[in-house]
């Protein structure tokens, strides 16, 4: 957001006469509104839309080099609360409710499977998924707060004690340096994964408040980066940002491509041998099997740890037989289930172990 | 154009420095607004070599701060000379009482600056490159807040001390953490790109006269192919310069497969980057792009 400083900035160089040199005014406009390379990649269609009497022309130009405005969806996908709804066929889902042995109603729920829950079991679950989620948080908070005792630092005690004449009245500890754990999700938001999307949304936002750096991408047919719209506090604000900027949601799986994406836009930056990648995937790959290997391959060669969490894995007698899935095996660290509340709990012990 | 920012153009150019206008720009307003200026981009797309520049430029000093986790007041700002304040204690505790004692060892030449006090208490307004701020911490962020926007830094036992000239600030950054918005509002911002083939073809023979005008081309092809592959460390601009120092010491006119061998070492500085490229032909990273 643009604040008045900002304003004045632009006052004061328009008040000099840069106004009269058009690319001059432009760069430094650009200079004083743009805080971030993705205002930067906007900014000259922006300002040729705003101050180019021949409109049309420059806009022109400017669509064959700059990517295109993302369209607002039809639906808002916030009605993920209230969105449609495979019905489930009565009697399978039924008996797998039912045949949860033993269960009152919360864990039922707990062990039900996202793409299986009734419509009148929806606002329950949500629910629970909430308390759920807020305790997992807060043993993630105690393990944080566990680490920051330590032992004494000698030197700023005794810098201390110059005030206290000498005494060491005070004692300065040295804190542990903690080894920050750094996250990258990446989510599969495709049609077949759309029923579970919404609950790892929620899970992942969870984890970001206690993750240093946690980044989370979104992908079906193209790769979205969704952590920008992280940092807004309200969960349904981050929900409706993320559902109005993505712009592939529940489109078909091209997961080789969207990795591949991944690694030249952003490899450099989010993969290290201190970060821990995590894909969300049911694996059904439409594209290319070859680019999916290759591409897990590489993102395995460059991190500490790749986890595949696949919902699929949840059903009974599931056998990662996909040609995606056959192929990526090999590379993983970790291959685990992600269907149901309780799938989404255990994971945090494989978060806190890495 | 206007004639200060062609000045400036020409000026880092004498130095081997290529601006851009955009880039010109930007670093004139630094100037001009007194405002810090924020530079992000890759490794390797000459950041840090921009600040050098300008300080020669203005032929004033370069204080620098290289940023790193764990940084804080006593490595950036100022620490109490412990040492030469016990002394004095010991010195003078027979002749002056408690009360002045303890005000003389908080004066200011019992204080050591550091990089950031130094930049705003130098005679002459200087350069200060605070480099690869993403680095740092949050903490230390907060921090830099006070000196962004007011140019001045409080120390509890000496009070505010305002900047008796204002140096020019510039902050890289290689986005490998998000940096917080409060200080970002208090920069100017320019993100700095890999240059194009033609300008990168223009650096190198800026630095290497000698060079033959199709290699330095082929150079540039190559690099930039390689800039487009899922490498963990693209080259930057200085790479292609030392690889373009190398081709013309071992008297190259035309890159093969043995000569990207015997020379990748100067390009890529990781064991499965190299690989990566061992396992594919030169001519596919010698195709034109666009």
């Amino acid at each position: 957001m643009l604040g008045p400083q900002d304003t004045r900035d632009a006052f004061e160089i328009a008040e000099r006469g840069y106004w009269l040199d058009r690319t001059l005014f432009r760069y430094s406009l650009k200079a004083i509104f743009c805080k971030r390379k993705e205002h930067y990649d906007r900014f000259d269609e922006m300002f040729d839309r705003f101050w180019s009497r021949y409109y049309d022309d420059k806009l022109e130009e400017r669509k064959k080099t700059v990517k295109q405005i993302k369209k607002e969806p039809e639906t808002d996908t916030i009605i993920f609360l209230g969105a449609k709804f495979n019905k489930p066929k009565a009697k399978e889902e039924e008996k797998e409710a039912k045949q949860t042995k033993g269960a009152n109603e919360n864990v039922r729920l707990r062990f039900t499977d996202f793409s299986k829950v009734d419509v009148a079991d929806r606002e329950r679950l949500e629910e629970l998924a909430e308390e759920l989620f807020h305790q997992m948080s807060m043993r993630f908070k105690r393990r944080l707060e566990d680490a920051n005792k330590g032992r004494i630092d000698i030197r700023r005690t005794i810098r201390h004690s110059i005030s206290k004449g000498g005494l060491m009245l005070d004692l300065a500890h040295r804190k542990k340096r903690k080894e920050k754990r750094k996250v990258v999700f990446i989510l599969d938001i495709s049609g077949s994964m759309d029923t579970y999307s919404y609950y790892l949304l929620r899970y992942v936002m969870v984890l970001k408040k206690y993750f240093r750096e946690l980044e989370f991408f979104t992908f079906s047919t193209h790769l979205t980066h969704v952590t920008p719209m992280l940092r807004a506090n309200k969960e349904l604000q981050i929900l409706k940002d993320i559902g109005s900027n993505v712009q592939t949601w529940s489109s078909g799986t091209k997961i080789g491509e969207s990795l591949t994406e991944f690694l030249s836009g952003y490899g450099h930056k989010f993969l290290s041998q201190k970060h821990v990648v995590v894909i969300l995937s049911d694996g059904l790959e439409t594209g290319s099997v070859t680019q999916l290997k290759e591409a897990v391959e590489t993102i395995r060669r460059r991190c500490k740890t790749l986890i595949w969490l696949n919902p699929l894995k949840g059903m009974k007698d599931y056998q990662p037989i996909q040609k995606g899935i056959v192929n990526v095996m090999p590379h993983l660290d970790a291959f685990e289930s992600a269907h149901n509340l309780d799938s989404l709990l255990k994971l945090e012990k494989l978060l806190m172990d890495v | 154009m206007n004639k200060e920012i062609q000045g400036l153009i020409n000026d880092f150019y004498e130095q081997d420095y290529i601006l851009n206008q955009a880039l010109a720009t930007s670093v004139f307003l630094l100037n001009n607004l007194e405002k810090p200026l924020l530079l992000e981009g890759d490794p390797g797309v000459g950041k840090t070599m921009l600040a050098s520049t300008l300080a020669a430029h203005l032929k004033t000093d370069l204080i620098r701060l290289q940023c790193y986790e764990g940084l804080d007041v006593g490595t950036t700002i100022y620490e109490w000379n412990y040492q030469k304040q016990l002394l004095h204690i010991k010195l003078f505790e027979q002749e002056k009482d408690k009360r002045t004692l303890g005000e003389e060892i908080f004066g200011m030449e019992y204080v050591l600056k550091r990089p950031l006090l130094r930049s705003i208490t130098a005679q002459k307004p200087v350069v200060l490159l605070i480099d690869e701020i993403d680095r740092a911490d949050e903490e230390f962020e907060a921090f830099l807040l006070e000196l962004l926007s007011d140019f001045q830094i409080s120390i509890p036992e000496l009070g505010t001390i305002k900047a008796v000239t204002k140096p020019m600030v510039i902050l890289t950054s290689n986005r490998t953490r998000e940096l917080s918005d409060a200080l970002r509002r208090r920069c100017l911002y320019h993100w700095v790109d890999f240059p194009s083939k033609a300008m990168e073809i223009d650096i190198i023979a800026r630095k290497l006269p000698d060079i033959d005008e199709q290699l330095a081309a082929q150079v540039v092809h190559f690099i930039h192919n390689l800039r487009k592959s899922s490498l963990k460390k693209p080259p930057g601009i200085a790479e292609s310069l030392d690889w373009a120092k190398t081709l013309v010491l071992l008297n190259v006119d035309n890159i093969t497969d043995e000569i990207v061998e015997n020379t990748l070492g100067s390009v890529l500085k990781h064991k499965d980057d190299i690989e990566f490229v061992r396992n594919k032909s030169v001519q596919e990273f010698l195709m034109p792009i666009d």
